[in-house]
């Protein structure tokens, strides 16, 4: 065994050598590579972590924001309608009244109106009837050749307002 | 043997021999640890410049490890088996440096059994050691596995496996640098290259073997299933 070993180059020392040295480089990487490389990859897969949770948050918050928001808008959409139907009803009422009373003022105007003319109407009539009676009474007088005495006058234009009146 | 290499030992302090690859595996050693620390001194989460490439190669490893073994024995043999990892593939790629193997305090570490076999053997001690820490005296109950008279097949399939990752290792880039040193001899110039093109090739894929492997008897050891 040892001659094979020896024939091989076999050598204790630097078995040894290699031994201690080996052992030694394991000590150096592990503080100065493995450990410090591992404590970063934990450390990057922490923060990794962290963001999307917080990621997720972000987007629930903003989801729950949007609901809230279309809840709103919905509700001011239905106000909105409800006050502009309020309004088209509010309008529609004023209408009607606004036209109720012009008709009824309308109508009043038409009947003062046509008082108006009866009155007028009537003291046109009576205006005429005297003229008339006095234009008679010249006329008679001029065929008389005489002009009539007032007492004269006045009894007959009584007498023939009186004949007028039943002609009429 | 004799004849080839620099001359061993390359030092000889307080009695102690200082072979030459020691030198070699001090340069790589620097090298790795070296950039590890430029990478990691100042890290940042969105990297930039060496960071990037020490969390590439390490990243990678733990990926690797994770999908054999699960995250947390991943974590736990990471600095045994990435080490072996970049240490054999930079040990490997040393070969290609001009001189290599020539001039004193330069040899690939990898071509000498010593090496190699102090790496089979840490795996060796690794795997029993964890098997052991992880399931107490109920871990020698494999070795009656799949029958009680299984035992001495099973005990030799054990200790030949230190035995084949050492002479796998070591056969191919010894192999390898003795071709390369050989070509190198008598053409310089060109001829080596296909030869070292060959080696960027079997230099990662023995860097990766041997960390595969030493990944797979880990895992069976510490498996809670069988």
């Amino acid at each position: 065994m040892e001659a094979i070993a020896e024939a091989l180059g076999f050598d204790v020392n630097k078995f040894i050598w290699a031994l201690i040295n080996f052992l030694i480089l394991v000590f150096l990487l592990k503080k100065f590579a493995y450990k410090p490389v591992l404590n970063m990859l934990d450390e990057r897969k922490r923060s990794i972590e962290e963001s999307l949770t917080r990621a997720e948050k972000a987007r629930d918050e903003a989801e729950r924001m949007q609901k809230e928001y279309e809840a709103q808008l919905a509700q001011a959409r239905e106000e909105a309608q409800r006050i502009i139907e309020q309004a088209t009803k509010l309008g529609e009422q004023m209408k009607e009244e606004i036209l109720a009373n012009a008709q009824a003022e309308a109508s009043k105007a038409i009947q003062r109106a046509q008082e108006e003319i009866a009155r007028e109407r009537e003291k046109a009539v009576v205006a005429l009837r005297e003229e008339v009676a006095n234009l008679a009474v010249l006329a008679a007088g001029k065929v008389l050749g005489r002009a009539i005495s007032v007492e004269d006058h006045e009894k007959m234009i009584k007498e023939f307002i009186a004949e007028v009146g039943d002609l009429q | 043997m004799e004849g080839h290499g620099p001359k061993e030992p390359f030092a000889t302090v307080f009695g102690i021999d200082i072979p030459n690859f020691v030198i070699t595996m001090w340069a790589i050693m620097f090298i790795l640890v070296f950039v590890s620390w430029l990478g990691t001194r100042k890290m940042k989460k969105v990297p930039s410049g060496v960071q990037n490439v020490v969390e590439f190669a390490v990243e990678g490893i733990y990926n690797f490890l994770t999908g054999m073994m699960g995250e947390s024995r991943a974590r736990a043999y990471l600095p045994l088996l990435g080490s072996f990892f970049f240490f054999i593939l930079l040990s490997n790629y040393s070969g290609l440096i001009p001189g290599m193997g020539m001039i004193p305090g330069m040899k690939v570490p990898t071509s000498d059994l010593s090496i190699t076999a102090a790496l089979g053997i840490t795996t060796f001690f690794v795997t029993h050691i964890s098997g052991i820490q992880r399931k107490g005296i109920k871990y020698f109950a494999h070795f009656l596995t799949p029958v009680a008279w299984m035992l001495p097949i099973n005990i030799i399939d054990e200790l030949v496996r230190p035995v084949s990752l050492s002479f796998r290792l070591y056969g191919n880039i010894f192999g390898e640098e003795t071709v390369i040193n050989k070509i190198a001899e008598m053409a310089p110039l060109i001829a080596p290259l296909p030869m070292m093109a060959l080696a960027l090739l079997t230099g990662a894929i023995q860097a990766f073997v041997f960390t595969l492997l030493s990944t797979v008897y880990i895992t069976g050891a510490t498996e809670d299933h069988h």
